[in-house]
């Protein structure tokens, strides 16, 4: 294998879902900035809303796709949804009415995905603590009932960010490693890329196997 | 009767009951004649023509064998009728045939390769600029991949585009598109198995598929109804409904979709332009690739149209809004198209998945709109919509019909300025032309007058005609007789036949010699002639014209022959003081180049003085002699006087003799020159040479004669005369001759020449 940055074994697709202003964007930008910085000089870096992180040794691409939040485009926003293998769903912890509606977020994101999609809870602006509307026990329950993995993060000073999107990468893997996930079906929202010229040919049938799984 | 009608059948039977094949087996009627054998090959041949022309893109892999009829009913009875069916089938074996034409002028052998091993009817044959046009854009895009891969990438969308065509009609469109997305797998299969994509890394792999879907899809994009919308589907009549649809709602404005932005602002406005017009080349691109990347740009444009920190809230009604403007021809079957046949995991994943994905939200959203959706009463609503589509969005339209007239000024503008720079280049090529027609002229005329510089020989000997006038008359008389009008009178006569024959540069130099040499011949040649009374002055005013070239040629001749050409010249001069002329061509050179000496070298110049005197002396005599014999014609008498010296005196032929080492060098010199004018007129050196050829047999010998011959004509018309009995070289020479010598120092003699009494009154002075 290859050691070069641009190298990466999956691509992960995300959506980022919520209210209208609970600052998507803003997590997205947090988010993929940061690659500007560490990662990657160029190529990759002018991709469109990619970043590239690495999950127990293997490198992943996550292509996150913003979404429009506004409420009359909910009913036309679903082919977003295809073939995400994460779902960010979002919520401002300054604005109750954001959190009230996680529940028909909740209910697209699972009648719009499959089965394996991992759907992690973000609070947003925790920076704001002072005009906190929504404690964290509250979501925290919220999503433990549904099963979601939660975290209050700060796209502003970029707290929790980074685990936000990296412990939904390990979940997503995870499930790949558990046979969960079907690569090979296009609406996983992973693509597995055999990659990396230099790589031995014993490693393509392995790579097949992976796929077949 | 019966019978009787029979017995001739039968009769005939005999040789008719054979096959109609001319095989050796019996035919039967049943089998129209044939035999069993090659009735069934016929059957075959048949069946394999209706095949062919019947059922060119169908269809049914296995009943089309049999039946070709069942598999058209079988494939039209899944659209809508089977007319519809007949006529798209024509149409696209129309185009078919078609292209088929151009590939037979453009057939490769990879074409063939690719074709040969997969027997189709001919027209399923994919026309070779397909893959001609892959070739070269693989070339330019994958320089560094093997012709290995190449080769695998054209034979992939070869084998594509048959799949596709063959299962158009048979499959529903959502089949066809899985199995397209099958057939896009099946090629990155193929790349990572494949030994020759072996050290092609995953990047130019998701290029080549990328291409391969280009160049397939294209393809197949122009085929009517078979991937872009496909028969069976309504997309046409979808897109029709949308646009209409999209005409209703043009009283939408940025308002009522809550996004950000500023009709007034000029840049907003710009870039709202640029979207729209992207958006509008959706359309027009061929392949799913080539529309996602249009509506990335559309996007983009979009995207900033929103602001900096833009995000997907302020992006989709922003989009929508573009759409809305726009309304893009046949939006939904581009959509369609899009959404089957591009490659799913583009779709899926990259911001052209991403921005697409985003405009079919808008026209979802479009299709979709209600009251509700804009956040307005019903009521309000209904009545935008049932009012007539021209009434709304007046603002927009205007500002984006202002934007466009901007943006169509700008074009016209760039266009009219790339016009601008083309005149000037054509202006400037034009020039160059005309500057190189210009050089090609002088130079030309350089070469004429190199030419005529060589070959001034000829002139010479009238040169010593008009030298004869002068010398009889000595300077002074001889400057009188030229301001009188006759002589230029004459002079054009002959400057015209030399333009006639040599153009223009000729003329030139004659007017030169004309004028000027005569005034400074007269004036400086003629003053040391009367002071020394050198017959080089004879020789000189030729050669103040041509003296360099003449030089050239004459001072390494001269150099070996002066002391012999000075002997002859004294010899000449005693005995022939006349002969000079009749000498014609080898004298004349002889005396140039002693002349040209003369004047060039001051030694010799002291030298030939007293040669030239006795010379001049002797040449006036003869002169007035020829002059008496025919006074009517000054010419005339100089030449008669010239053949009679000639024939007179054996020292002129033995002087030629003498020169014979020189005489061929003068001889050659003379034959090309003479020949050359002709040519000038001509302009080409080639008939010089032939002309020298035949002028070299021609004018040692003929020469004489001619000259003979002149001095009769030369009262009647010497160019006349000559041109006629001599080839035609001589006669543009003796024009030019006769020219030159009018030119030259003589004019005044050959005007004097023609009014008989000026020569003789200077003759008989001197």
């Amino acid at each position: 294998m290859t050691s070069g940055p641009y190298n990466y074994s999956y691509i992960f697709k995300y959506i980022i879902i919520g209210d209208m202003g609970v600052g998507k964007s803003c997590l997205l930008h947090q988010f993929t900035d940061k690659k500007f910085m560490a990662d990657c000089p160029h190529t990759i870096g002018v991709e469109f809303g990619t970043r590239i992180i690495e999950v127990a040794g293997q490198k992943i691409k996550l292509q996150i796709w913003d979404t429009a939040g506004q409420e009359r485009f909910r009913a036309v926003t679903r082919s977003y949804y295809r073939g995400a293998a994460g779902a960010l769903m979002v919520y401002d912890i300054t604005r109750r009415s954001t959190y009230n509606h996680l529940s028909s977020w909740l209910t697209d994101t699972r009648n719009l995905t499959n089965p394996s999609t991992v759907i992690f809870l973000i609070g947003n602006k925790s920076d704001l603590d002072g005009q906190r509307d929504v404690t964290y026990e509250e979501a925290k329950q919220f999503a433990d009932e549904n099963g979601l993995m939660f975290v209050e993060a700060s796209a502003k000073t970029g707290q929790n960010v980074e685990e936000a999107f990296l412990e939904t990468a390990k979940k997503i893997y995870q499930s790949i490693q558990d046979g969960r996930l079907d690569l090979n079906a296009a609406e996983s929202g992973v693509q597995h890329k055999p990659a990396s010229p230099g790589r031995p040919l014993a490693a393509p049938p392995a790579a097949r196997d992976n796929c077949t799984c | 009767m019966s019978f009787a009608s029979k017995m001739p059948s039968l009769r005939i039977d005999q040789s008719d009951l054979k096959c109609k094949n001319g095989c050796d087996y019996f035919g039967n009627p049943q089998w129209q004649g044939y035999c069993s054998k090659c009735h069934r090959e016929q059957m075959m041949r048949q069946r394999r023509a209706e095949k062919a022309s019947t059922n060119p893109s169908a269809t049914l892999p296995k009943p089309e064998q049999k039946k070709p009829e069942r598999g058209l009913k079988l494939s039209s009875h899944s659209s809508f009728s089977k007319f519809e069916e007949k006529r798209l089938r024509q149409s696209e074996t129309l185009k078919k045939a078609n292209l088929l034409k151009f590939s037979v002028f453009k057939k490769s052998s990879s074409d063939d390769h690719d074709h040969t091993p997969e027997k189709r009817p001919p027209e399923f044959k994919i026309p070779a600029m397909v893959f001609e046009g892959m070739k070269h854009d693989f070339r330019a895009r994958f320089p560094a991949l093997a012709p290995q891969v190449d080769r695998d990438a054209r034979v992939f969308v070869h084998s594509f585009i048959m799949d596709v065509i063959k299962c158009a009609n048979v499959m529903t469109v959502d089949e066809l598109s899985e199995r397209v997305q099958r057939q896009y797998q099946r090629f990155m299969k193929h790349m990572d198995t494949s030994p020759h994509f072996g050290n092609v890394d995953s990047d130019t792999k998701e290029l080549l598929l990328d291409f391969v879907e280009k160049h397939a899809m294209t393809y197949l994009h122009e085929l009517p109804s078979v991937v872009f919308s496909p028969s069976g589907t309504d997309d046409e009549r979808l897109d029709r409904a949308m646009s209409e649809r999209i005409q209703q709602l043009s009283w939408v404005g940025e308002r009522h979709l809550e996004c950000k932005l500023d009709r007034n602002s000029a840049a907003c406005r710009q870039l709202l332009y640029k979207a729209i017009s992207e958006l509008l080349g959706m359309d027009s691109a061929m392949s799913p690739g080539g529309k996602l990347a249009r509506v990335r740009r559309c996007c983009r444009h979009v995207l900033a149209l929103c602001g900096a920190p833009a995000s997907a809230d302020d992006l989709l009604p922003a989009l929508i809004f573009t759409v809305l403007k726009a309304n893009p021809p046949r939006l939904v079957s581009n959509i369609n198209f899009v959404t089957r046949f591009c490659n799913a995991q583009r779709l899926m994943t990259g911001e052209g998945g991403y921005y697409f994905t985003n405009l079919c939200c808008a026209v979802s959203f479009i299709e979709n709109l209600t009251a509700e959706s804009l956040n307005m009463d019903k009521k309000e609503f209904d009545c935008y919509m049932a009012m007539p589509a021209s009434i709304g969005g007046s603002a927009w339209a205007a500002a984006l019909s202002l934007c466009g007239c901007a943006r169509e000024a700008e074009e016209q503008l760039a266009a009219a300025q790339a016009l601008l720079r083309e005149a000037r280049d054509v202006q400037a090529q034009a020039q160059a032309v005309h500057d190189n027609a210009a050089t090609f002229e002088e130079q030309i005329v350089k070469k004429v007058q190199d030419v005529l510089s060589k070959t001034p020989l000829e002139i010479k000997p009238r040169r010593e005609l008009p030298q004869f006038g002068k010398f009889k008359s000595s300077a002074k008389p001889l400057i009188d007789l030229e301001p009188s009008v006759v002589p230029k009178e004459t002079n054009p006569e002959p400057s015209d036949q030399a333009l006639a024959q040599t153009g223009t540069s000729v003329q030139q130099p004659l007017i030169d010699y004309k004028d000027p040499p005569i005034d400074h011949k007269e004036t400086e040649a003629e003053q040391p002639r009367i002071d020394s009374r050198v017959p080089i002055a004879l020789p000189a005013p030729p050669l103040t014209t041509k003296d360099q070239k003449e030089q050239q040629i004459l001072t390494v001749d001269t150099s070996s022959t002066e002391p012999e050409k000075l002997n002859i010249l004294g010899f000449e001069v005693i005995d022939r003081p006349s002969p000079k002329s009749p000498q014609n061509l080898d004298q004349n050179w002889d005396l140039k180049q002693t002349s040209s000496l003369e004047l060039l070298t001051p030694s010799l110049l002291g030298f030939t003085p007293f040669d030239s005197r006795s010379i001049d002396e002797l040449m006036t005599p003869d002169e007035f002699v020829s002059d008496h014999l025919a006074p009517g014609l000054s010419n005339i008498n100089y030449d008669i006087d010239l053949s009679d010296f000639s024939g007179d005196n054996s020292l002129a032929e033995d002087a030629p003799k003498a020169k014979d080492p020189f005489s061929p060098d003068g001889i050659k010199k003379f034959d090309p020159f003479a020949p050359q004018p002709s040519t000038f007129a001509e302009t080409l050196e080639k008939f010089n040479e032939f002309s020298l050829v035949d002028a070299k047999t021609n004018r040692p010998y003929d020469p004489f004669e001619i000259v003979h011959r002149n001095t009769d004509p030369f009262s009647a018309g010497l160019a006349v005369t000559l041109p006629q009995q001599t080839t035609d070289p001589f006669s543009p020479q003796q024009k030019e001759g006769t020219s030159i010598l009018d030119d030259n120092n003589s004019p005044t003699a050959a005007c004097l020449l023609p009014s008989p009494l000026l020569p003789q009154s200077s003759g008989k002075p001197a």
